[in-house]
């Protein structure tokens, strides 16, 4: 009787889940729970797969374009751009309007209009609201810093932002910056109305007030529910525009959405699953997650061939699947402030160093590790400049990143270098067994050019943030990360390397090489180009050429989704735009074959 | 009037417990806990930001300060806003209800059915069925809890399984709907916990047994049924109320991490997981002085109990 109490206090906790559903209804997974909804705290992938959703962006990227293309969202067009390069001038769609909300009065949405824009830019650079995105702008927008410095007063005016009218939005730069559009389709650029931060404050990270494709039902630590914003603009869908390509495409039954408006489903679910297992058996239950990325323990009894990817017949009647090379690596830096590999007050010393960096990275065996942790999906490749970056050079030499073990004892030989001299290598990483079995097969690695096993060690932090000190600290000798393109731009990983960058900045490697510098200032303030793509290979042969990081290598990502699912799903620089444009094809009656169901 | 001063003595003395355990849990918090600050800072910070986060955080702040602070939280039971910007007390409001309507009944059985089994276990003490359920005993003690989970899911839940009950999710609008999603998960508690009760009881049964009062009252020609419940059982009282008591807490707000997080179900377990992975403080220290006091009243309640079960325990 009590229990029956209790459960009938619990009230409407959470929805069905695995029942069949009269509404289309879309169970999207992800492996972890976003840590909040607002936008000035939206920095990774699974917080912005919801903002993204809840939130309209003044750009974002077309639904299948490969390599990724931006396209107006909020914006009616592309910004006009002065002559110097310095004054932005953006058109807002008219009529579009926030979500039904308490925030506004009488509860009804507003429109949404250019100082919207201007207050979720400023959200930025409040202290009080622990932005993480202000790097986005910082240095490159006139007055923001000088309006964080007067006290981040919102009725005070910021001179480099300004609403020319109600629907036209003025951005002035202190030097040219072109990735300032790429900027406005990140979550951290999601308008948000101030009614909403006025009403909610903190409160807005569980409860998004936006004009995006769907509304949020509800949001705890395993599930995000949303449903589809009723009043959302009427825009159908050019699959010519968005970048359709049949050959490659056409499997997902996409076609079914030309000239439809999207979204199309009435209720997305995000589904923080991050135990492979229970994702795999819910996925393949048939009515509950739709989509999953491939657990690795799965590949070998899923996957029929590996290059191409292709599905078993028993999973190729019911699953469509995507192989996709991630935007962004994995590296590991060293760490040039360490003396006993990196700069050092005696000249010759430091030569050695460098041989001695160029000896690990002769002896790191990425083809191993591809093979060992990817199923030899992943692509390795040499340099900082990713697959996914659009001046990634194919025909650039792949000898810095093949293994050649008698070539890096040599190399020590010749340097001076004994198993005696060595320095000890501390390799820093999160607790885990997946982290450990990582440093072991570093350790054994390292022995085959000669390291003694004693002088390879491990280091272990709690959880990400306490590395992340680390690494900001300047405290670690080795630092092996990965980074996702922010924007599909070399600029983003080449800035890893960028001597002012030096920690606490991004350059965790505190290199500083002054050629590379001046590459990178002058390559900053160009549009894309074939001179800026030369100047972008240049910096990556120096950084290549001074054996300052061990990289690299793109992961690949195996996407699997039911066949009543159209869509072509991607989670890099796509992200989450992607999900307004999934369908799902109602249940038919037995006896009949779904449209989609005919693909691959 | 007795117990009642009794307990509220019992209670003041029970508020070094919980000053020792929030110091200590504090401490460690901030000396050895996450730091959100790193997590919170975006693409190359300036040594200012850092600080900046450092002081909203109040990481600047005094220890000393720092923990009084703490103390206000427990007091007001305001302990702030999470991470996700939730106040902490809405979101153990929202995640303690789940949790206790998910392990109740994993609980209740896994003792009820423990304490039987140990029961028939004892009384035939040495046959085969016994042995028998000694062997199922051992058997849910040694497969790991996570194993148990998939197993469970993979066989009841699954698509190559029996496919009765749904994998993952959580819905309590009915008592249908909740027991559809309930069960597998106590199953599996159950699975386990019977292991670890079973023994237990088995064991201070067997010994209550073996004791002299006993082997009077069977010589006595009393029936055995009767030395079972007047002689044997109500002696083993105490024990087996210690058990349970000590275990509500766990139950009420530590809440299943594994289970919810497998069977994607929004208790206080998951959420505090999730705290700890994310170093959301707010939600630590709300977990940790709220299980600290609950341990004072668990303390305060058996020992009014223990009275209750035998008069020869004196409150005094």
């Amino acid at each position: 009787m009590a229990l029956a109490a209790l459960v009938a206090a619990c009230g409407p906790v959470e929805q069905p889940s695995g029942a069949r559903p009269a509404t289309k209804v879309f169970r999207y997974a992800m492996d972890q729970a976003p840590t909040t909804l607002d936008p000035v705290q939206g920095a990774n992938i699974y917080a912005n797969f919801v903002i993204v959703n809840a939130y309209d962006t003044l750009y974002s990227y077309k639904y299948l374009a490969r390599p990724y293309e931006l396209k107006p969202n909020l914006a009616a067009d592309f910004p006009t751009i002065a002559p110097d390069g310095l004054v932005y001038t953006f058109r807002l769609k008219k009529g579009v309007r926030f979500i039904d909300d308490p925030a506004f009065p009488a509860g009804r949405g507003r429109e949404v209009v250019a100082e919207d824009l201007i207050y979720s830019i400023k959200r930025q650079f409040d202290p009080r609201n622990q932005p993480q995105g202000a790097w986005l702008w910082q240095g490159r927008i006139a007055g923001l810093e000088e309006w964080k410095a007067a006290g981040s007063d919102y009725d005070q005016p910021v001179s480099g932002l300004r609403a020319l009218d109600s629907h036209t939005l003025e951005i002035r730069l202190l030097r040219p910056y072109p990735q300032l559009v790429a900027t406005l389709a990140q979550g951290f650029a999601a308008v948000v109305p101030r009614e909403a931060v006025d009403k909610y404050g903190k409160g807005l990270g569980v409860r998004p007030v936006g004009s995006g494709p769907f509304k949020l039902v509800s949001y705890d630590t395993a599930r995000v529910v949303m449903e589809r914003n009723p009043n959302f603009r009427q825009e159908p869908v050019d699959l010519a525009y968005e970048g359709y390509d049949p050959a490659t495409q056409a499997f997902s039954g996409v076609e079914a959405i030309q000239g439809r408006s999207p979204p199309f489903v009435d209720r997305l679910e995000f589904n923080f699953i991050n135990e492979p297992s229970a994702s795999w058996t819910s996925f393949t239950k048939g009515d509950e997650i739709q989509y999953t990325v491939l657990p690795i323990e799965q590949v070998e009894r899923v996957l029929a061939s590996k290059r191409p990817v292709t599905l078993r017949p028993e999973y190729a009647d019911k699953y469509h699947i995507y192989a996709g090379l991630e935007a962004g690596f994995i590296f590991t830096a060293f760490n040039m402030d360490f003396p006993d590999f990196g700069y050092n007050p005696d000249p010759e010393r430091e030569r050695r160093n460098k041989a001695l960096r160029c000896a690990i990275i002769k002896g790191y065996d990425w083809q191993g590790r591809n093979e060992s942790w990817y199923n030899g999906l992943g692509q390795v490749f040499p340099g900082v400049i990713v697959p996914a970056s659009p001046e990634f050079d194919p025909d650039l030499s792949l000898a810095s990143v093949s293994r050649d073990v008698a070539g890096a004892r040599q190399l020590l030989r010749d340097n001076g270098w004994t198993p005696r001299n060595l320095p000890k290598l501390v390799y820093g990483t999160t607790a885990g067994t997946t982290e450990r079995l990582n440093f072991e097969q570093f350790r054994a690695w390292m022995g085959d050019i000669g390291f003694p096993r004693e002088k390879v060690v491990q280091k272990t932090y709690a959880n990400f943030g306490d590395i992340s000190r680390a690494w900001k600290r300047n405290q670690l000798p080795l630092v092996a990360k990965g980074w996702g393109l922010d924007y599909p731009d070399a600029e983003n990983t080449l800035q890893l390397f960028y001597g002012p960058n030096g920690s606490p900045g991004s350059n965790d490697a505190n290199w500083e090489n002054p050629e590379f510098d001046r590459l990178y200032d002058e390559a900053a303030v160009m549009q894309p180009s074939d001179e800026r793509t030369r100047l972008y290979r240049r910096m990556n042969q120096l950084v290549i050429d001074d054996c300052v990081a061990i990289t690299g290598l793109s992961r690949t990502r195996i996407y699997l989704w039911h066949k009543d699912v159209i869509a072509v799903p991607d989670r890099e620089i796509l992200g989450g735009f992607w999900l307004k444009y999934a369908d799902v094809v109602p249940a038919k009656p037995a006896g009949l074959t779904s449209r989609a169901a005919k693909g691959t | 009037m007795e117990i009642l001063q009794y307990a509220l003595r019992k209670l003041l003395g029970g508020l070094p417990l919980i000053v020792g355990v929030t110091l200590v849990s504090f401490a460690l918090m901030v000396y050895f806990g996450p730091d959100m600050t790193y997590l919170l800072l975006g693409k190359n910070p300036t040594p200012e930001q850092i600080l900046e986060v450092r002081q909203q955080l109040g990481y600047d702040q005094p220890f000393l300060q720092r923990y009084l602070g703490f103390l206000r939280e427990i007091v007001t039971l305001d302990f702030g806003v999470a991470s996700t910007g939730e106040p902490v007390t809405a979101l153990l409001a929202k995640t303690i209800p789940v949790s206790l309507i998910l392990i109740l009944p994993g609980f209740i059985l896994g003792h009820v059915v423990g304490l039987l089994m140990a029961l028939a276990a004892a009384y035939w003490r040495g046959r085969w069925l016994d042995k028998l359920i000694m062997a199922v005993a051992v058997t849910g003690m040694s497969i790991s809890f996570l194993i148990v989970i998939i197993g469970f899911q993979i066989v009841l839940s699954s698509s190559d399984g029996l496919d009765l009950f749904p994998v993952r999710g959580w819905n309590s609008t009915s008592l249908g709907s909740y027991l559809t999603y309930v069960t597998v998960p106590t199953l599996a508690t159950m699975f386990v916990a019977l292991g670890y009760e079973t023994r237990f009881y088995r064991s201070i049964i067997v010994e209550e047994m073996s004791r002299d009062h006993v082997r009077t009252a069977r010589a006595f020609g009393l029936p055995e049924s009767r030395i079972f419940f007047r002689n044997i059982l109500k002696n083993c009282l105490i024990p087996i109320i210690t058990r349970i008591m000590f275990s509500i807490p766990q139950v009420a707000i530590g809440g299943a991490l594994l289970i919810e997080s497998y069977f994607g179900i929004p208790g206080v377990g998951k959420a505090t997981y999730e705290a700890i992975i994310t170093g959301d403080q707010p939600v630590l220290k709300a977990v940790v002085s709220l299980t600290a006091i609950l341990f004072v009243l668990v303390v305060v309640l058996t020992d009014i109990l223990y009275r209750a079960v035998d008069p020869r325990v004196t409150i005094e």
